[in-house]
């Protein structure tokens, strides 16, 4: 049996190959933030400043490293919805086991990154191996982790609750090298990193294959069920890693936080041309559709744009993306 | 081979016949027998802790909570059916609520009159969203994501905060205090789902579930039958929101939310495959039930409600890995 090799691939030979439909989305994706920073910069003078575009990346970074772990899924046509309490659950557990301590800071990420890799660990088991609809799987999952999160922390209102992130873990985060804030270099080096997996590595490629046609990946040598256990833990990491920038950049967790990461995680893979069906679709994609939604919700925040209103144009806005882009090709 | 083949030509005899409509019914009958044990579990809770069994009151009160969910899960059921998901449902139920408790008065005209405007508007909102499915062939989940938030921003401008008010009258009529009657409207669900069965759109329903591209081959309309699923999951949701409305007394343009996963959970209690083409509609009225029911069980139970959502995420997980376990295990009996 032959293993799938990056190296094995045909060599790209002519331009028209070199610009995919999948490359042309990640185009696009960014094309689209673009525009919503010139609109932005035309209707308010400072939507497009150096300050004002550096707090939207921020806050796109953290929809960034979730919308990760929730692409990984994606591109193997399954969901993570289990996110948005692993996500809380994770930050919970980074502070109260951390005590606010300095000493205790490495231990307690690790602790919560472990956390969030176990819950993956048991999502990729139940949808792989024991063929639970990736849906249902992650939904109990989410009700696990919320029931768990809610009754050993009391409700966050145990004595340890109230510790906020170590203080090197702060300042770590607020600092700046390069002129660039920490927490946008965290982005960055996830960036390349899931990037590099995805298009250098065998794993990348058997990820695709795999998202393509399981059972063609599989008569190919792919171990699937492996593969999609894999990437439900990076899903379940990435979401503690979230968790635990947010911590480290609000200082306190909080109840509920995780909620709004699911859908705005979803939504950037898909603005950033991932098939929710599997094996089409990039990384990089999704860190244009993060940045585009994160812009997005800013302007029509700095417009003063009712909650009503952001709802209705937000939902519109996926709407218009989907129909441009997000079509099923045509059945006959 | 020559057995297998003998088997297909001749009519199955009357225990093979058995054995098969029970392997098809399984989902569904293990999903009543969830709900019998669960029953019983909360009497003797009930019986333990207050020396009594449950009354009217207590059984009015459960049927109560159960219908509105019972009602969405039954329209999330027939989206489902067909391999979609309905994420909007929430939103349906959101502006229904809202709707119903800023507009409605105590006449009976105003009653009836915004019953039918609510239903026509979860029946639009639905349609729009089998039109974005079938006709633009958009993904399920992602069409109703996106008119879910714009569902929720239409219930938030209706409603901005939460209040207005509910005809007492209305309230007494779906969901009467004193008696569970809410069963009445079961009996309605099972009676229609009976019918629906037996009409072109049910058996078309079933078809495009089994198989999209067979169903298509075979020449049913099935751009149709997606927008009359998800017009049917639209219509159903609206009167899950009025049934919501009536219980509540007041409105929240925000309640509906919780609808999208406890609807799913509901549809999966009930035995409906996500696979498409298998469950039923009392499935889901028997799915919502059980949801009810396990809370009270919870409660009775002396457990922190804080860990409620923990039990209940363990409860589905068992549940599905039950049914698929007694599936397999009552084919693999079949097939030898």
């Amino acid at each position: 049996m032959t293993r799938l090799r990056a190296t094995s691939l045909p060599r790209l030979e002519r331009a028209s190959e070199v610009i995919t439909p999948d490359r042309r989305r990640i185009v696009i994706a960014f094309a689209a933030a673009i525009l919503i920073f010139v609109i932005g910069a035309v209707l308010h003078h400072g939507f497009a400043s150096h300050g004002s575009i550096e707090a939207i990346l921020t806050v796109a970074s953290f929809v960034g490293l979730v919308a990760a772990g929730q692409s990984f899924v994606i591109l193997v046509g399954g969901i993570d919805l289990s996110v948005p309490w692993v996500l809380t659950g994770a930050a919970v557990l980074f502070a109260t086991s951390s005590l606010g301590h300095n000493d205790r800071a490495v231990p307690a990420i690790l602790i919560a990154l472990g956390l969030g890799l176990g819950i993956g660990l048991i999502n990729g088991i139940g949808v792989a191996y024991l063929a639970v609809p990736a849906v249902v799987m992650t939904v109990a999952m989410n009700g696990v982790m919320q029931g768990l999160t809610l009754g050993v922390s009391k409700g966050l209102t145990c004595s340890s609750c109230a510790s906020s992130a170590p203080p090197n873990v702060q300042s770590a985060f607020d600092s700046r090298h390069l002129g660039i804030p920490s927490s946008l270099l965290l982005w960055l080096a996830v960036t390349l990193i899931v990037g590099f997996v995805l298009s250098m590595t065998t794993f990348g490629r058997m990820i695709y294959a795999t998202g393509q046609n399981p059972r063609a990946a599989y008569l190919s040598g792919v171990r699937v069920k492996a593969v999609t256990v894999a990437l439900y833990m990076l899903s379940g990491l990435f979401a503690a890693l979230a968790g635990i920038a947010l911590v480290a950049y609000g200082g306190q967790p909080s109840l509920g936080m995780g909620d709004p990461y699911l859908f705005q995680s979803i939504a950037a893979a898909v603005i950033g041309g991932l098939s929710i069906l599997g094996g089409r679709g990039h990384y990089f994609g999704t860190v244009a559709g993060a940045i585009t939604l994160v812009a997005l919700i800013s302007l029509l925040q700095a417009e003063h744009m009712p909650e009503y209103g952001r709802s209705i144009i937000y939902g519109v806005t996926i709407l218009v993306i989907l129909l441009l882009f997000g079509r099923k090709e045509h059945v006959a | 081979m020559v057995p297998t083949l003998r088997r297909r030509s001749s009519r199955p005899n009357a225990s093979e016949h058995w054995k098969l409509s029970l392997a098809q019914n399984t989902p569904l009958l293990l999903s009543l027998l969830i709900l019998g044990g669960l029953t019983l579990l909360y009497i003797v809770l009930f019986y333990d802790q207050l020396h009594r069994l449950p009354g009217v009151f207590e059984w009015t009160s459960i049927v109560n909570t159960a219908m509105p969910t019972a009602l969405v899960a039954v329209g999330q059921a027939v989206v489902v059916l067909t391999r979609g998901i309905d994420l909007s449902v929430g939103g349906v139920v959101d502006v229904s609520n809202s709707l119903a408790a800023t507009h409605m008065h105590s006449s009976l005209g105003s009653m009836i009159g915004w019953s039918l405007i609510v239903l026509l508007f979860g029946a639009v909102a639905g349609a729009i969203n089998g039109a974005l499915v079938a006709y633009a062939r958009l993904q399920p989940i992602l069409v109703t994501l996106a008119t879910l938030s714009i569902l929720q921003g239409i219930a938030i401008r209706i409603l901005p905060e939460p209040g207005g008010s509910i005809p007492t009258t209305y309230s007494n009529v779906l969901a009467n205090p004193t008696g569970p009657w809410g069963l009445l409207a079961v009996a309605g669900i099972a009676f229609l789902w009976f019918v629906f069965r037996r009409i072109s759109l049910g058996v078309r329903i079933y078809a495009l579930g089994n198989d999209e591209q067979a169903a298509r081959a075979i020449g049913l309309p099935v751009r149709r039958v997606k927008v009359a699923t998800y017009t049917l999951s639209g219509l159903l949701g609206s009167a899950g929101g009025l049934f919501l409305a009536a219980t509540t007394t007041a409105g929240d343009a925000t309640t509906g939310d919780a609808f999208i996963l406890t609807s799913i959970v509901a549809v999966v209690l009930g035995g409906v495959s996500f696979l498409g083409g298998r469950g039923t509609a009392l499935g889901a009225v028997a799915g919502a039930f059980i949801l009810t029911i396990l809370v009270n069980v919870l409660f009775f139970a002396g457990i922190d409600p804080l860990y409620q959502s923990f039990f209940e995420g363990i409860f589905l997980f068992v549940a599905v890995l039950l049914g698929a376990t007694v599936g397999w295990l009552l084919r693999r009996s079949y097939q030898s």
